[in-house]
């Protein structure tokens, strides 16, 4: 359960954060540098207890004290390529943590590599949608006719999207130029789209915030 | 009349900052019915998918969340989990390297509704904590595919997972009905793996503003469902008969769009006035 003292700190500091929006002032500045300090505080706390303790801390101390596995103590060899990074704060050494930067840029990319292939592709396949209302297995239906011409707004979306990212072809000529500008109106609708989303998780947030500020109003007369 | 509409596009902007708080508490204090629209494929998708879990198989819930997050995230894995243990659905826990305070907002939300369903911890849902993402995301996630113990040995109370009997019968992802992401952002990364090459349904639970990025893959079927911000959790309680926070947040944020409406026409309204004014003083 929380501390009452610490739900009326929140509310003092959302209430201060707020503030803001008024006028910039220094107890919202002193509130912002605290809030940073204790999410790094409390950050390296978490790592230590939930990653550096359980998966490399204590099959190493399993191993010398023989409650875990021998096999533990190889964790110990860990220390040598964390330690190489270190060297990045030597202008004469820096070369010794390339080797183990470089070892982590590999995997990056080679992983990276596989994850857009297998992003991208089905992409590609998903692409190729029917046009034909009766190339359906129950031949010409309305529905199957409403999802062909659904397909065919994504082909032309698709189309003049893609003829507007040519910068290697002159907007010269109606044949160029209407696609080029049914391209930009699609990518207007999808900023639209985005702007749209945009708003809604902004108000999400001040909203979440009320929900909070109002809740600790009503534990006050509750108590009263 | 023209110089009073034409202030409406000066309007100092801290009038708007009040009049938005004020509109957004009218719900809070006063319960105004509204019905709930209908929901979209997006939401039916990932109802649809929690409801044909089979018996023998789990659902592995990646809550990646925290205070940044928490004001649409939050209602996203409520629903979720109040209709897995509605159906008595088993499910793992994890945070796969967004945030490692993941793991305790995810606890706070998932136990009361779990204790109340009486979910027993080890048995019916257990918490694997946060997964660091060692190597990039990838590495983690393919990780988590092959052999979950390896990747995660300890639960987040340092439980070893060969103690938890819900563990005995999730060893990869061959065990998993459906892999559901909550973060602010979910990296595609789960697609790629999870369903590209172990062919397991995902689905995501994504903040409002990041949602378009994904209905691509919701179109081209690598995604089986998506809940997009408060709107996509509002939809599913509604699907699941249970209205919550979702639903609350979702009708006074429609308060909220209201006012921005307003808003908007009023501030072009007093950009013709001064345009208009603009032209007699010429």
């Amino acid at each position: 359960m929380t501390h009452p003292l610490s739900v009326w700190l929140g509310a003092f500091v959302t209430l201060v954060v707020f503030s803001y929006l008024a006028k910039d002032n220094p107890v919202y500045r002193l509130v912002q540098h605290a809030a940073l300090g204790v999410s790094v505080g409390i950050g390296v706390v978490v790592a230590w207890k939930q990653v550096l303790y359980p998966l490399w801390w204590a099959p190493i101390q399993g191993a010398v004290t023989g409650d875990g596995a021998a096999s533990g103590a190889w964790w110990l060899l860990a220390l040598v390529p964390g330690a190489l990074w270190y060297f990045q704060l030597s202008k004469r050494w820096f070369w010794v943590s390339t080797l183990v930067s470089g070892l982590f840029i590999g995997v990056a990319a080679g992983l990276t590599f596989k994850t857009q292939i297998l992003l991208i592709l089905p992409q590609v396949g998903a692409s190729l949608k029917p046009l034909n209302p009766f190339a359906g297995p129950e031949g010409f239906t309305w529905a199957q006719c409403g999802v062909c011409l659904s397909n065919l707004v994504f082909l032309v979306g698709l189309l003049t999207t893609l003829l507007y990212f040519f910068f290697s072809v002159r907007a010269e000529g109606r044949l160029v130029r209407v696609p080029m500008r049914v391209g930009r109106m699609m990518l207007m609708v999808c900023l639209g789209a985005m702007f749209g989303n945009t708003v809604m998780t902004r108000m999400a947030y001040l909203l979440e915030r009320l929900q909070f500020l109002y809740g600790t109003v009503q534990s006050l007369f509750a108590r009263g | 009349m023209v110089d009073w509409l034409a202030k409406l596009e000066s309007l100092d902007r801290r009038w708007l900052y009040g009049g938005t708080v004020l509109v957004l508490l009218v719900p809070f204090v006063v319960a105004i019915p509204m019905p709930p629209g209908g929901a979209t494929p997006a939401t039916q998708g990932l109802y649809d998918r929690v409801e044909s879990c089979p018996g023998d198989k789990v659902v592995l819930v990646d809550s990646s969340w925290d205070m940044g997050s928490r004001a649409e995230n939050q209602a996203q894995l409520e629903c979720v989990v109040r209709h897995l243990c509605r159906r008595r659905v088993r499910f793992v826990v994890t945070s796969v390297g967004v945030t490692k305070f993941a793991p305790e907002f995810a606890a706070r939300v998932i136990e009361p509704i779990a204790a109340k369903a009486g979910y027993v911890y080890g048995r019916d849902w257990a918490n694997l904590g946060f997964v660091e993402a060692r190597g990039g995301m990838g590495a983690v996630v393919d990780g988590l595919c092959r052999d979950l113990h390896s990747v995660r040995p300890t639960d987040v109370k340092g439980t070893p997972v060969g103690e938890l009997p819900l563990l005995d019968d999730v060893r990869s992802i061959q065990d998993v009905h459906l892999v559901y992401c909550i973060t602010y952002a979910p990296v595609p990364e789960w697609i790629s793996f999870v369903k590209g090459q172990h062919g397991t349904p995902v689905a995501f639970g994504s903040m409002s503003i990041m949602s378009p990025q994904y209905y691509t893959y919701l179109d081209s079927g690598q995604l089986c469902g998506m809940l997009a911000g408060n709107r996509g959790a509002a939809e599913y309680e509604a699907l699941d008969g249970h209205p919550s926070l979702g639903t609350r947040l979702i009708m006074a944020a429609s308060f909220g769009n209201c006012v921005i409406i307003v808003a908007a026409l009023l501030g072009n309204v007093g950009a013709w006035a001064v345009r208009r004014r603009r032209r007699a003083g010429k």
